[in-house]
């Protein structure tokens, strides 16, 4: 903080016109002298760069990558499974009878083709048979059983008793199949999530009348993610009603409950950038409680899926506090926690409660309080210069800085101090044990430093826009 | 078969007392032999005499209480390798790339007994090459001492400087002992 004299102190004091003229002209050569920096006019092309670098890091061999994904459709999808052995089936069991009865079928073939369809020039050749026995396989398998091709020696219809015993199991197999995979769907409301676009996602535990805002300001700053998925036990209608409208939100709804595991692995959370858990009115009556222990419980099981993942909970009952820290939430949210802050400035310093309530509740589009990315290329700057920059270049008001602190790192905090063999020991029986050996990355602000305050790339600018 | 004074001059505790000196040491020291895995000094046990290796590779360990799969076991963990350089091992020693391993001309292990009556070992020694080596009894060194002061001085700095380099150690382990504790209590 700055810790210069208050402002008031200096009221009283007379400010002549040459003072003011030399304030100025500093701040004007402090804006000339930042414009001459080079790597300014080098940020455009910089941030273009890195976008295009990441993008490219991002693609891969299309080949491979097609055929992973075949082979992902295959494994997941029982369907596809039992339809793809049938196949098999039948192209084996075509290609054997060809063989077996090929002068039959070949006969067959003149006979009730007739010279209008041939591969061969002037008569069948063994690709008019194959397809001739492919055709009476499929009448076979499919249970229709024209009768106009049949096996002719024992040999042959031994093989297609075989076939038809086969066929008997994979028909039901294939039809439980389809059926299981339709029970599926109308149980869990499953439309299956395409994982590709999760990657970095909001996912959303819990229902409450809060959700729509906070969508809404989600909504409306670009930056921010633009895929959600809400997990909560909700009438599906009421979900809809509500997520209906947002242009730039992608928002999935899985109607399931966010305590289980495998419903928070069903929303990817292991690959989520922020994971918020809300107090829970799914189903409640308007004058029951929600139940927070599911907040609590939800984040261990959060940190338990992924360390790296920012938890976000909201609760009521500060009790739940003490327990949501040792669960390792990152950001713990209470409401009315500033109330008397409010009410006090009221008395205090009226119009800073205005002031705060429209810098909060701004959901006009790219507007009010943001967090925005220092350019790599300004890391190591002084605050009035980074303050310049935005001011100069975008006409935003920097107010200050979202630092992200690495938690602490006991392996860190040990350094080389002592044996390395009790050092080693520590780690393993701590690892063993399944104790992290350094707690969470936090986020800590630093509002209106000295001038000289250093950047480094852990911050990020807190603007007013 | 005694050890030259050279040899004796050697090892690092020895290395600023004069020649002659080194000489007297080597009159009241046998060199022995003995085989790879044999062990030379055990934890816990008390003694008397410094070990004096002169070729070859010892691993120090340590007895250690940790948590397996099936509970709580106590496991022998090597702390480090002291190596000879002058001359090296006979056989090729123990190369495995988590214990460090230090090289001297050649070394001393149990130097406390130089200065303590009983004093007790604090780790297991074994060979893990073919070792030549010898011992020297604490009531020897001091009748060395007493017919010579000039000796002890430079061997009890040395003894002395071992000694707050391992308090020093022990001061380290214990803060990370606690830090670790106080974070798996908070955990």
């Amino acid at each position: 903080m700055n810790t210069e004299a208050p402002f008031d102190q200096d009221l009283d004091k007379e400010v002549t016109s040459t003072e003011l003229d030399e304030v100025l002209d500093a701040n004007k050569d402090l804006y000339n002298q930042l414009n001459q920096i080079p790597e300014i006019e080098a940020i455009e092309a910089i941030s273009i760069e890195e976008d295009i670098a990441s993008e490219s890091e991002k693609e891969s061999n299309p080949l491979s990558e097609f055929f992973s994904r075949v082979q992902g459709f295959y494994n997941d999808n029982e369907l596809v499974r039992y339809a793809s052995w049938a196949l098999v089936l039948i192209l084996l069991s075509t290609t054997a009878l060809t063989i077996l009865e090929y002068d039959m079928f070949y006969n067959d073939v003149i006979a009730d083709v007739d010279g209008s369809f041939t591969f061969g020039n002037t008569e069948p050749n063994w690709l008019d048979t194959f397809f001739h026995t492919f055709w009476w396989s499929i009448v076979t398998f499919t249970t229709v059983g024209y009768g106009d091709v049949s096996p002719v020696t024992h040999l042959g219809k031994f093989l297609t008793i075989i076939i038809m015993l086969l066929n008997f199991g994979v028909v039901t197999l294939l039809g439980g199949a389809v059926a299981s995979v339709l029970v599926a769907q109308r149980l869990t409301g499953d439309d299956t999530l395409d994982e590709n676009k999760f990657e970095g996602h909001l996912v959303i535990a819990g229902w409450n009348k809060t959700v729509p805002s906070i969508l809404n300001l989600i909504d409306s700053n670009k930056d921010s993610t633009s895929v959600i998925i809400l997990v909560n036990e909700t009438d599906k209608d009421i979900i809809q009603r509500a997520i209906a409208g947002y242009e730039r939100l992608d928002i999935t709804h899985i109607p399931e409950n966010f305590t289980n595991e495998s419903v928070l692995r069903k929303a990817f959370l292991d690959k989520a950038g922020t994971f918020m858990i809300l107090p829970d009115n799914s189903g409640l009556l308007p004058h029951e409680d929600p139940d927070e222990d599911k907040t609590v419980l939800t984040c261990l099981t959060a940190k338990s899926i992924s360390e790296a993942c920012n938890v976000i909970a909201h609760v009521l009952d500060v009790e739940n506090v003490s327990h949501l820290q040792r669960a390792n939430a990152n950001e713990i949210v209470i409401p009315d926690e500033h109330v008397p802050h409010l009410l006090a400035k009221h008395v205090t310093d009226p119009g800073v409660p205005q002031f705060f309530d429209d810098l909060i509740l701004q959901e006009e589009e790219d507007k009010g309080l943001q967090e925005v990315r220092i350019p790599k290329t300004l890391s190591g700057q002084t605050h009035n210069k980074i303050s310049a920059f935005y001011k100069f270049k975008y006409g935003w008001l920097l107010v200050g800085y979202a630092i992200r602190k690495a938690g602490f790192s006991l392996d860190e905090q040990m350094g080389e101090s002592g044996s390395p063999l009790i050092r080693n020991m520590i780690k393993e029986q701590l690892d063993g044990a399944g104790i992290n050996l350094t707690s969470d990355e936090h986020v800590i602000v630093e509002i209106n430093p000295a001038d000289d305050y250093k950047i480094d790339e852990k911050h990020s600018a807190l603007v007013l826009r | 078969m005694n050890p030259t004074p050279e040899q004796i001059q050697k090892i690092n505790h020895f290395s600023k007392v004069h020649i002659d000196m080194c000489a007297k040491i080597a009159s009241v020291v046998d060199i022995e032999e003995c085989e790879p895995k044999e062990q030379l000094l055990t934890e816990g046990d008390t003694g008397d005499t410094m070990v004096l290796v002169f070729q070859g590779q010892v691993e120090v360990s340590k007895n250690m209480m940790v948590k397996t799969a099936s509970g709580f076991a106590t496991s022998r963990k090597p702390i480090i390798r002291l190596e000879t350089t002058d001359p090296r091992p006979a056989a090729d020693p123990e190369t495995e790339p988590t214990v460090f391993v230090v090289e001297a001309p050649a070394f001393g292990i149990g130097e406390f007994s130089l200065v303590l009556d009983n004093a007790i070992r604090t780790a297991h020694v074994n060979a893990t090459t073919p070792l030549k080596y010898g011992i020297l009894s604490l009531e020897d060194f001091t009748n060395i001492v007493k017919d010579n002061p000039e000796i002890g001085g430079s061997v009890y700095f040395e003894v002395a400087k071992s000694a707050v380099n391992n308090l020093a150690t022990a001061s380290g382990d214990i803060s990370n002992l606690t830090q670790a504790f106080f974070f798996a209590l908070t955990r």
